[in-house]
Order: C-alpha cells, then sequence, then structure tokens
C-alpha cells in the first residue's frame, strides 16, 4: 500500500507528488485517483512515477492514472511528456509491445441475432485469426511491402485491397505515424514480424464480440455519433500489439541505450528506465524503428478486423458493408509521438510517452476525424474478459491537465502462478458460458491466467477518469463472446 | 541445474531464478525455463537439432542474446526446444550451443504463454560460493 501522507490532494480524484519527495526530481508527479484507489496502488507505482519525474527534460508533470500498476521503468498507466530539444525518449516508457492498442467495430446486428450463432461465430474468428504462441498469419507480404507496411500502416492496407476507404481515418494519427524508419529495424526484428501480421498473439490480448450494456448506457447522444443506436447492439473489440516484430524492436534498442547512457552522462534510477536524449542519434534511430512498429500494429489490427468482416459476413450471410462493421476508432496505449501541446503558457512540440495510457484529446483537435471532430476523440478502454470494456470521449481537460491522456485499461492485481491456482481453464470457461459468454482459448493455463478476479475492477478505473473530467463515458460494453491468445 | 518461479515479482509476467554448478549449465537452466514458460516441455520432442553460437560484451548481455535467440526461433522458425547444452568460453563472452526441440504442433504440444521478450528488470548472473545464479524476468 502507497504512504500518502506527503502528498498534496488537488481533488478527490487528483494528487500531486512534491519535488521534494525524492532527490532529483525535476518535475512534480500527479496521480489521479480516488482515495481507495491511491492506497490500494502498489507502491511501484509511487517509486516508478517520481523516478520518471527526475528523467532528463521532461515537462511540467510526471502522471499516473487511475489504473497505474508497476511496470518495467516507467508504471503501466504512465504519461510523461519531454522536451523535444532537451528531452530523452525511453523505450521502457513506451513498453515491448510498441502500439499495443484497442480497435472498436461497430455492426447493426442486435444481441438476439447474434446469440444464437455465437459459438459458430466466435470459433470462425478463431479459425480466422490466428492466436496463441508462435502463430504466424495467412496475410503473406514481400521484404519492400513489408517496407511500405512499416512506413504507412493502415494506408498501405487501403491501397491494397485490406482496408475500406473509410478505415484509415478511423485510426489514431490518421492510420500511420510519420517518421518511420525501415533502416532502423534489425534483421531479427523483420524476421519475426513479416509473418506476424492478421495475429492476436497471447499474455492479455483478445478479440471480444460486445453488446451495449443498457444499464450502462451513459451518454445516448454521444454513442449515437460513433453509429452506436440501440441498447442491445452488438460491436467488436481488439485489443493487440506488434506482436514479436515491436517486441525484438523494444528488446534491441533497451540493450542500445543500456550502454549509450554511459556516452551521453545520463544516469538513471532504474535499468529499464535506460533512456537516450533524443535529438541523440541513438534517440533518432530508436524513434524511426518505434514507429515502424507503431504501424505494423495498426496493420495488423486493421488485417485482424478484414477477417472479423469475413467472420461475420459468412455467419450471417450479408456482406460486412451491409452489417454496417465500420470501425469507430484505434487507439495506441504503448507509444511515444511529437505532439504539440499548450502548457505553462506556451505553446511547443512535446514527446509524449504514453505507457498503458491512451490519447484523449478534446473536442475541436484537428487530429480528431471530421465526424467526431464536434465531440472529442473516441476513448477505448478494455477491461478484464468477464468485466466488460468502456467507450469514451477525449476532453478539453485533458488537453489542458495531462496532454491530452487517460487511462488504458485494468491492470492485474494478482499474478499469473496464483490465477492458475485460483481457477482451472476447463472450470472458467463453463462459468463462463452460464454467464452467456462464450470463450475460445488457445491454452486453458492462458485462460485461468486472464480470469477476471486477477484484475483491478475497471468501473472505478473508468469512474475516475471521468469525474476527474479527462474523459467522459458515453457507453460500457459487455462481452458475450471472447477469443482468447 | 534448476530453476523456480518467483510469482510476486511482477505480476503481468513470469519470473524466475535459476542456479547452477557452472555458467554453461546456468544457460541450459534458464533456458529451459523458458521453454516451461512457453510449453509442457513433456510434449515435446528431441527431432531437430540448432546449433547456435555467440559472442557478447559480457556474460549478462551473452545470457540474454541467447535467450532472446531462443524467442525469435520461436516467432520466426516455429521451433521450440526442449534440451539443451551450453558451453561457453571462460570469459563468459562467447558460448556454443545445442539446442534440440521440434516444430510447433498445435495439436500435440500443450502450448502455454507467448514470450515477448527479456526484460532488464531485476537481470543478472550472479557467482556465489561456487554456485552460479541468474534472475530473469519475462515479458509476457
Amino acid at each position: 500500500m502507497a504512504q500518502t501522507s506527503s502528498f498534496k490532494q488537488l481533488s478527490d480524484y487528483s494528487w500531486e507528488i512534491p519535488q521534494s519527495y525524492k532527490p532529483g526530481m525535476n518535475v512534480p508527479a500527479k496521480i489521479y485517483a480516488t482515495r481507495k484507489l491511491l492506497e490500494a496502488m502498489d507502491t511501484g507505482v509511487i517509486e516508478q512515477v517520481t523516478n520518471v519525474a527526475c528523467l532528463p527534460g521532461i515537462v511540467r508533470q510526471a502522471y499516473a492514472m487511475a489504473d497505474a500498476h508497476w511496470g518495467y521503468g516507467f508504471p503501466i498507466g504512465g504519461v510523461a511528456a519531454f522536451d523535444i530539444e532537451d528531452g530523452i525518449i525511453s523505450p521502457g516508457g513506451i513498453g515491448f509491445d510498441i502500439n499495443c492498442g484497442m480497435r472498436l467495430i461497430r455492426t447493426n446486428l442486435t444481441y438476439s441475432e447474434v446469440k444464437p450463432k455465437i459459438k459458430e461465430l466466435v470459433d470462425l474468428i478463431f479459425k480466422l485469426v490466428p492466436a496463441g504462441v508462435g502463430v504466424k498469419g495467412f496475410l503473406r507480404v514481400s521484404e519492400p511491402q513489408f517496407d511500405e507496411i512499416m512506413k504507412y500502416g493502415v494506408k498501405w492496407c487501403a491501397e491494397n485491397g485490406q482496408a475500406w476507404e473509410d478505415d484509415p481515418a478511423h485510426v489514431e494519427e490518421g492510420g500511420y505515424i510519420k517518421g518511420a524508419d525501415p533502416s532502423k529495424v534489425s534483421r531479427q526484428a523483420r524476421t519475426r514480424g513479416i509473418d506476424q501480421l492478421g495475429t492476436l498473439g497471447s499474455g492479455n490480448h483478445y478479440l471480444e464480440v460486445q453488446v451495449v450494456d443498457p444499464a450502462r448506457y451513459f451518454d445516448q447522444e454521444l454513442a449515437r455519433h460513433f453509429g452506436i443506436v440501440q441498447d442491445d447492439q452488438v460491436l467488436v473489440m481488439i485489443h493487440c500489439g506488434s506482436r514479436g516484430f515491436g517486441h525484438q524492436i523494444g528488446s534491441d534498442y533497451l540493450r542500445v541505450f543500456d550502454g549509450a547512457m554511459k556516452r551521453h552522462g545520463i544516469q538513471v534510477k532504474d535499468r529499464e528506465l535506460a533512456c537516450a536524449p533524443f535529438a541523440s542519434k541513438e534517440g533518432k534511430d530508436y524513434y524511426g524503428a518505434m514507429v515502424c512498429a507503431a504501424n505494423m500494429a495498426f496493420t495488423n489490427r486493421q488485417i485482424i478486423v478484414q477477417r472479423v468482416r469475413e467472420a461475420f459476413s459468412r455467419t450471417f450471410h450479408r456482406e460486412a458493408e451491409a452489417l454496417d462493421m465500420h470501425l469507430i476508432y484505434d487507439v495506441c496505449h504503448n507509444v511515444a509521438k511529437v505532439e504539440r501541446h499548450s502548457y505553462e503558457g506556451k505553446s511547443a512540440d512535446v514527446l509524449v510517452h504514453r505507457k498503458g495510457a491512451t490519447r484523449s484529446f478534446g473536442p475541436g483537435h484537428p487530429d480528431i476525424p471530421a465526424p467526431y471532430r464536434g465531440i472529442g476523440q473516441p476513448v477505448i478502454i478494455g477491461g478484464s474478459m468477464e468485466t466488460g470494456s468502456y467507450l469514451l470521449v477525449g476532453s478539453q481537460k485533458a488537453m489542458e491537465e495531462t496532454f491530452g491522456s487517460t487511462a488504458h485499461g485494468s491492470g492485474r492485481t494478482m499474478s499469473r502462478t496464483a490465477a492458475r491456482r485460483e481457477v482451472h481453464g476447463a472450470e472458467l470457461q463453463r462459468r463462463m458460458l452460464d454467464r452467456g459468454i462464450y470463450v475460445k482459448a488457445a491454452t486453458m493455463d492462458g485462460l485461468a491466467e486472464e480470469a477476471g478476479m486477477a484484475y483491478k475492477d475497471i468501473s472505478e478505473v473508468v469512474e475516475t477518469m471521468d469525474r476527474a473530467g479527462i474523459s467522459k463515458k458515453v457507453v460500457a460494453l459487455r462481452p458475450i463472446g471472447n477469443i482468447k491468445g | 541445474m534448476t530453476f523456480r518461479y518467483l510469482p510476486d515479482v511482477a505480476l503481468a509476467d513470469v519470473a524466475f531464478e535459476a542456479e547452477a554448478g557452472s555458467l554453461g549449465e546456468l544457460f541450459e537452466s534458464c533456458a529451459l525455463a523458458l521453454t516451461d514458460i512457453m510449453v509442457d516441455p513433456a510434449t515435446l520432442k528431441p527431432a531437430v537439432a540448432r546449433e547456435i553460437s555467440l559472442e557478447s560484451d559480457d556474460a549478462d548481455r551473452l545470457l540474454y542474446d541467447f535467450l532472446t535467440e531462443l524467442i525469435v526461433a520461436k516467432d520466426v522458425d516455429s521451433l521450440l526446444f526442449r534440451e539443451y547444452s551450453v558451453e561457453t568460453a571462460p570469459d563468459g563472452r562467447s558460448l556454443r550451443a545445442t539446442a534440440r526441440g521440434e516444430l510447433i504442433d498445435r495439436e500435440r504440444h500443450s502450448l502455454r504463454n507467448d514470450v515477448k521478450a527479456v526484460t532488464m528488470h531485476m537481470f543478472g548472473i550472479r557467482h556465489e560460493g561456487g554456485r552460479w545464479m541468474a534472475t530473469v524476468v519475462l515479458d509476457i
């Protein structure tokens, strides 16, 4: 449990840890949490967010969102912005799974239409979207095509028959982040990634068929903007990232940065905080490679969506277009990006690291696709496979307080081993079926490890970010079918 | 050659500690732990042999690179191994290894977790009281 006596309470939902908390802090740290969440937060979060506050070139504050928990170097649920000239870039502030993120697509089907076919549908998706240890995807691309994917992400998909016309605009950054440099990607990373497009992976990654929860249909007017128009509407949510490609880029550069810090005279409080000046050769090389992984992850989720559209079409004997299977949005929650923000009375480009944190741009921001620009960016927050997930929108207050960032999910409270001791995969599968959730898992051990009891209560996380004004609840979505990698 | 899991180190991931009488055996123990995380090794056959030669700056980085090589073999070549024979140079900066295993077969192999990467958290080799020990945390 965190010792909070020296923290300054800013509101019912936010706390400041002053610079005096630890020698070397360049800025204060800020935590978004109710008192209950704060007291339940592991001490690692406090240690880590204050370590991040010590990094060179950090501006304003280091942030921990309501879902924060211990991670490598940076806490998961952590946000930090750095001056692009004097600041650093750190793989530990992004995570190994570069551009792990969430995607939400809608359908015009209702629960009563999907329920009788849920087993058939989920079994078909499970066949079309490979999941689990060492899986390869069905899409084969050449080396030059893979280079194009690294550079242009979902734009490449749209030009190569792997996306609908309006898909790229409904992805953060319009489907690809600029600044990719495939020459900075190792041979090992390329060979790990080239066959993995359209695969889900394992761990906490999932693909879920969901339905609008009528009891938590918070803002029907906002929901309408996303094409969510009825209280038993079926949607599909995808949680995955850049697969082995991003993991290898993370591993490669963690090693590079471990050595580079000495050369740049940087000392950090944890080896996993390895970093280099953003303006240095190592910093630029990593950014160029990291963007390649981010664009690969957008592509990976896009290819999965194409397979999901195919599965719905085959199961319901209608074209995916007739099922209105448009992409609502795709958000990153493990990434660093150069963004323009206003803070301390100025407007400047900063390098925003979001690790287990979601962009939450408010109404009117030019980076939000036109149909949503008036209401704010869609924010997709995934819960455990038993508890459901949330759709929210970004806010002006997020722009003012957190460099346009919010929480990303729930976070574990129990180890994988402990979860396996508590419940057997097969028993969990039966229990979920009794509650109306049909689960298909690559492994039974993996399923047990992801049981709902192993995670924090997502509702409290979402409620905190909503009441703090950082992102606004639109609708909760409950699972009816789940594919677990 | 032994390893044991450290369940409280990283809630979302898997940590282990390995111990052996020599550096080579320590690498073998770590590799066996990595295998055990990805698959039930009893379901694997030692049908294919893979030779691995690596050089690095020091023993810590050599272990990091060795484990990464095995993770890459899982993704690139769909290979999982159950037997390892590792010889390290006296300075701990290079190795020659043979790993035996087989191509992933989803019907026959009892697969577990897909390992993403070796982390630097608590990572390192120690030589204490004539025994070699390593702590490794893997990102799942």
